[in-house]
């Protein structure tokens, strides 16, 4: 009884789920408007990373409908028009105490974006965001399939450890 | 099946055995940990892109120019602007904390509006025939300042006011080989602090101060004077009075002033501060040719001295208090008030200061969230012009004095700064340098309105330096002297100056440390009596105060460094003297 | 931690400040509480309670006028490269010794607040938050988002501004220039310090200022005779300054540090 409750209902109990605002197809895009990760998720001059694009990326083209999809339809009507910023939600932000740099990991190191982020690139919708109710953490920021959930400090430090770059414990915190 | 004793605790036990085999547990544990570290309450910083901004700092006369790192539009971290040619990238503590003031938790948010225009228009219509209409400027010399004299102008009895001191006159650091400094605090904030770093190492400086300030311990000599007998020993270097009449007055040696007046001689060109009986070496002090302005403003009121309005003449007066400025003691300006109702309206951030005296206090934005022009320092030889550009927005409701003081005079005005900006453009004289790319170059080279863009994105105007300026005097504003000098009051006041309002961040220089001391404090020697922290009065001829103590060995008995907040400058000035007790 | 790490050309990042020059304006602890997130004094605090991860002390001569002399004196994290006593006590390993840039790093996140390291520095450069941090209402949005907001409990240092150096770093991989050599940088008390008596750089590049300064004659360190190793050095012409930096034993001498 006992293993039941902790593997299947603490899992159910623990997480908080809710959707993303619009459900955003990556494959769309990639396929019918060529986009790579890179053209809406880019890097700024100073090296830091932009991250979720503000709503002037998507009214760039979306100004008016460019498909027929009623998700399409009701993302200009709730966000475009009235101009409002959805408010993504990002399974892999960090915690506040952690100074993570794409720029060292996508320029310096050249890793591919679905080494940490799966294969979102080809998703054809979006996985609702589920947060840890007690540690207020993402639940799933690989979204690669065996690699553990959550977001421990020992999956970053493995990687790092193989690749001989561990020296301090402040080159990730701040 | 009937539960017993037995069964219960086995099955808890099991589950309790078992439930360690699942992740429940382990998973609680790290996650009550993680929820430790994430405590509530705890602000997370906004991110977003990085950006610089700039402008100039309008807390002083000084006016550095000041790189803002932002996050968005927000600025987080103010610098100053390397390369600039008169702040040489200099940013003083208060200045670095600037960022904060709209956040200043007692700042006046709201003020009666209409009342206050409607009581100035009263005022104003039953103004008698030996009456006045007056504007108090705090901070003359500005554009706004233009605005309240050409408003003067057009009222009936309308006079502009300023405190004494004229700001037409410019120092030469470049020239003294020796300044004499009777108190200023020439390495404390005097002028603009990365000019005179820059200039240091070119004069020997003698700081005459009746307490070691921070600028007498950095001064080559520090001349330590009995509190008030500063004009003993300039009396004395000009030659007035004995060495011996000096040194008995002052405490000094009579030695030591005849070396100083030997010195003085021997080392010149010498720039005096602080004194005016003195006057500095040729080319020092000159007379700074104006920044110009549009010919139709000149139509205006003249400025004159709070000190020579007849007493008991001004039915309305505003006080402009929105830029940070000395505080001049309301014994001053009270005495000119009419008898019988005079309305006082201040334009005021705080309510420390002028808004404890006045009928209607009227909230106005502070710095970054104004359009100010600051006017040249007093050690920039050359006119300029700077804007100090806003970077935040003020919030509702705030009061533009500029503004408010027209329409209470009927006097149409456009945007003022840019008329300005337009009017020295046409001139064609001298460089514009920009902050952003840390450049100078020709003002005749510049559009007028990229001229007015670059003012508005971190710039400044600088004039050409007039070939043969000519001589000026420093005149320096006398303390007032309270009368009855023989008191029982057993300590002599010496005040010193912080730039307020300040960030709260301030702490770490005023209560978290020892560093400087905090507006409304006062230091003493451990002689006293009192004990270091606890709440006393400071009590004057004029009246008391509540005051927090520090205790400093390095003050001397006898005497009680004050460091100056409305309240005290009320009871006080130099020279005056007081006695502290404890609550 | 140092399992075959890749070679790196480590850095000693370290810092020459001249004591002649300062003037006590105060200017490098606005600016390092402002890059630091430092929250503004709590109402019990005092100079003993405060968070100064960089304070200026007043020290003189013990004479008195004539011959008074003052100086002042900025302390900060020393960051001792030589059997680091605050590593050595702490029983949570929350600071380490950083091998590629010499910098004492505390993570305010692991600490759990027993404040044995303040015991240990003999420079007494370490501060504990007695209470949460509070801002007034909207001054939270200048916060610098480049350093993590710390709870109550837990003790904090300077870390020569580690902040910033992420962000060099990150500029410099966005640059593409290789992760082997040590990034540029200022700390903010450097950046800002009117007078320039502060200077920040590598002491293992010769060719630095830092590195120049301190092996000239004029420069000390304090407590020097601890054999710390610290990586701040002082300089002043003036003997004084350097004895009151030995501190010698206590009678010795008549000065007076206070601050």
């Amino acid at each position: 009884m006992a293993l039941g409750a902790g593997w299947l209902a603490f899992p159910r109990v623990l997480y908080r789920s809710r959707p993303q605002p619009v459900n955003f197809s990556h494959k769309i895009h990639a396929d019918k408007a060529g986009a790579k990760c890179e053209d809406c998720h880019s890097f700024r001059d100073d090296g830091s990373f932009a991250g979720m694009p503000t709503l002037d990326k998507c009214s760039s083209c979306h100004a008016a409908p460019m498909g027929t999809t009623a998700t399409e339809k009701s993302f200009i009507d709730d966000y475009v028009t009235p101009n409002r910023e959805p408010q993504w939600a990002a399974y892999a932000r960090q915690p506040e105490n952690v100074s993570f740099s794409h720029a060292a990991h996508v320029k310096r190191a050249r890793m591919a974006c679905k080494t940490c982020h799966g294969n979102t690139g080809a998703s054809d919708s979006l996985r609702p965001y589920q947060i840890d109710r007690i540690s207020g953490y993402s639940r799933d920021i690989w979204k690669i399939p065996g690699r553990p959930h959550g977001m421990k400090m020992a999956d970053c430090v493995s990687c790092h450890r193989q690749k001989g770059l561990e020296h301090s414990c402040l080159d990730c915190h701040k | 099946m009937k539960t017993n004793r037995r069964e219960i605790l086995m099955f808890a036990g099991g589950s309790a055995v078992g439930v360690l085999f699942t992740p429940a547990p382990w998973r609680l544990i790290t996650d009550t940990a993680l929820w430790s570290e994430n405590w509530p309450g705890i602000p997370a910083p906004a991110r977003g892109e990085i950006r610089a901004r700039f402008t100039n700092c309008s807390l002083c006369p000084a006016g550095c120019a000041v790189r803002a790192r932002c996050v968005g539009d927000q600025p987080v971290q103010l610098s100053g602007v390397t390369g600039h040619p008169l702040s040489h990238g200099a940013l003083c503590p208060f200045g670095i904390v600037g960022h904060h003031l709209p956040h200043l938790p007692a700042r006046v948010k709201e003020g009666p509006l209409k009342e206050a225009a409607a009581a100035l228009a009263d005022g104003i219509a039953k103004c008698g025939p030996a009456e006045s209409v007056a504007v108090l400027d705090l901070r003359p010399s500005r554009t706004a300042s233009w605005t309240y004299r050409r408003a003067m102008a057009a009222l009936k009895n309308g006079r502009y006011v300023t405190p004494s001191g004229d700001t037409s006159v410019a120092v030469d650091l470049s020239k003294a080989r020796t300044v004499l400094s009777f108190g200023v605090p020439v390495l404390d904030g005097w002028g603009t602090p990365g000019n005179v770093n820059a200039a240091r190492t070119g004069f020997h400086l003698i700081q005459v101060d009746p307490v070691e300030s921070r600028t007498a311990s950095m001064a080559d000599r520090w001349l330590r004077v009995r509190p008030g007998s500063e004009d003993a020993l300039a009396q004395a270097l000009a030659g007035r009075i004995t060495h011996a009449a000096a040194a008995d007055t002052t405490g000094l040696t009579v030695p030591e002033i005849a070396a100083l007046a030997k010195e003085l001689e021997q080392n010149g060109p010498v720039l005096v501060l602080g004194s005016s009986r003195l006057a500095s070496g040729s080319g020092i002090v000159i007379a700074r040719r104006e920044t110009p302005v549009p010919e139709e403003w000149k139509k205006a009121a003249p400025a004159e001295n709070l000190a020579s309005l007849p007493d008991r003449s001004v039915r309305v007066l505003m006080i402009d208090e929105s830029a940070s400025a000395e505080y001049l003691s309301w014994n001053a300006i009270e005495k000119k008030l009419v008898g019988d109702n005079p309305v006082v309206v201040v334009f005021a951030c705080s309510r420390e200061g002028y808004a404890r005296h006045a009928n209607y206090v009227l909230p106005v934005g502070v710095y970054p969230e104004v359009a100010d022009d600051i006017p040249p320092a007093i050690d920039s030889v050359a006119a300029m012009f700077r804007i100090s550009a806003p970077l935040v927005s003020p919030p509702a409701g705030m009061v533009k004095p500029e503004e408010f003081v027209a329409a209470a005079a009927a006097l149409g005005i456009g945007d003022t700064l840019r008329e300005r900006a337009d009017t020295i453009h046409k001139t064609g004289r001298g460089k514009l340098f920009t902050y952003a790319d840390a450049k100078s170059q020709a003002l005749k080279d510049v559009s007028a309105d990229n001229f007015w863009k670059a003012l508005n994105a971190g710039g400044c105007w600088i004039d050409e330096l007039d070939s043969k300026p000519s001589p000026a005097r420093l005149t320096t504003v006398a303390p007032e002297v309270r009368p009855a000098e023989e008191s029982e009051l057993p300590l002599a006041v010496v005040l010193t100056h912080e730039l307020t309002p300040g960030s709260p961040l301030l702490s770490k220089l005023y209560r978290e440390s020892n560093l400087r001391l905090a507006p409304g404090r006062v230091a003493l020697n451990p002689s006293c009596g009192l004990d270091d922290g606890a709440p006393a009065v400071l009590e004057t001829l004029l009246g008391k105060c509540r005051v927090g103590v520090t205790l400093d060995a390095a003050i001397p008995p006898g005497v009680v460094q004050a460091s100056a907040s409305p309240a005290l400058l009320d009871l006080c000035a130099a020279g005056v003297r007081a006695k502290v007790v404890r609550v | 931690m140092t399992s075959a790490n890749k070679s790196i050309r480590a850095a000693r990042y370290g810092m020459t400040i001249d004591v002649d020059r300062c003037n006590g304006c105060g200017a490098c602890m606005m600016a390092c509480a402002v890059e630091n997130n430092v929250p503004p004094a709590h109402e019990g605090a005092t100079d003993r309670k405060g968070l100064t991860w960089i304070r200026v002390f007043k020290v003189d001569n013990g004479e008195e006028y004539p011959d008074r002399r003052t100086a002042f004196v900025p302390v900060m994290c020393q960051h001792c490269g030589n059997e680091t006593p605050c590593v050595h006590v702490c029983p949570q390993q929350a600071v380490d010794v950083d091998p590629a840039t010499g910098v004492v790093g505390e993570m305010p996140q692991r600490c759990l607040g027993c404040r044995y390291c303040m015991a240990a520095c003999p420079y007494h450069a370490r501060y504990f938050n007695w209470w949460d941090p509070a801002w007034p209402a909207g001054m939270e949005k200048t916060l610098n988002p480049g350093v993590t907001p710390r709870m109550r409990g837990v003790v904090e240092k300077c870390n020569l501004c580690h902040g910033r150096w992420h962000a060099a770093k990150e500029a410099a991989a966005a640059a593409g220039k290789p992760d082997t050599e040590p990034v540029d940088y200022t700390p903010a008390c450097a950046e800002v310090c009117p007078t320039a008596a502060i200077h920040f750089g590598d002491l293992n590049d010769a060719t630095s200022v830092v590195a120049m300064e301190a092996g000239k004659a004029e420069s000390f360190r304090l407590l020097e005779r601890l054999n710390t190793q610290p990586k701040i050095y002082y300089r002043s012409k003036r003997d004084w300054v350097r004895e009151i930096a030995a501190a010698p034993q206590p009678g010795a001498r008549k000065e007076k540090a206070r601050g």
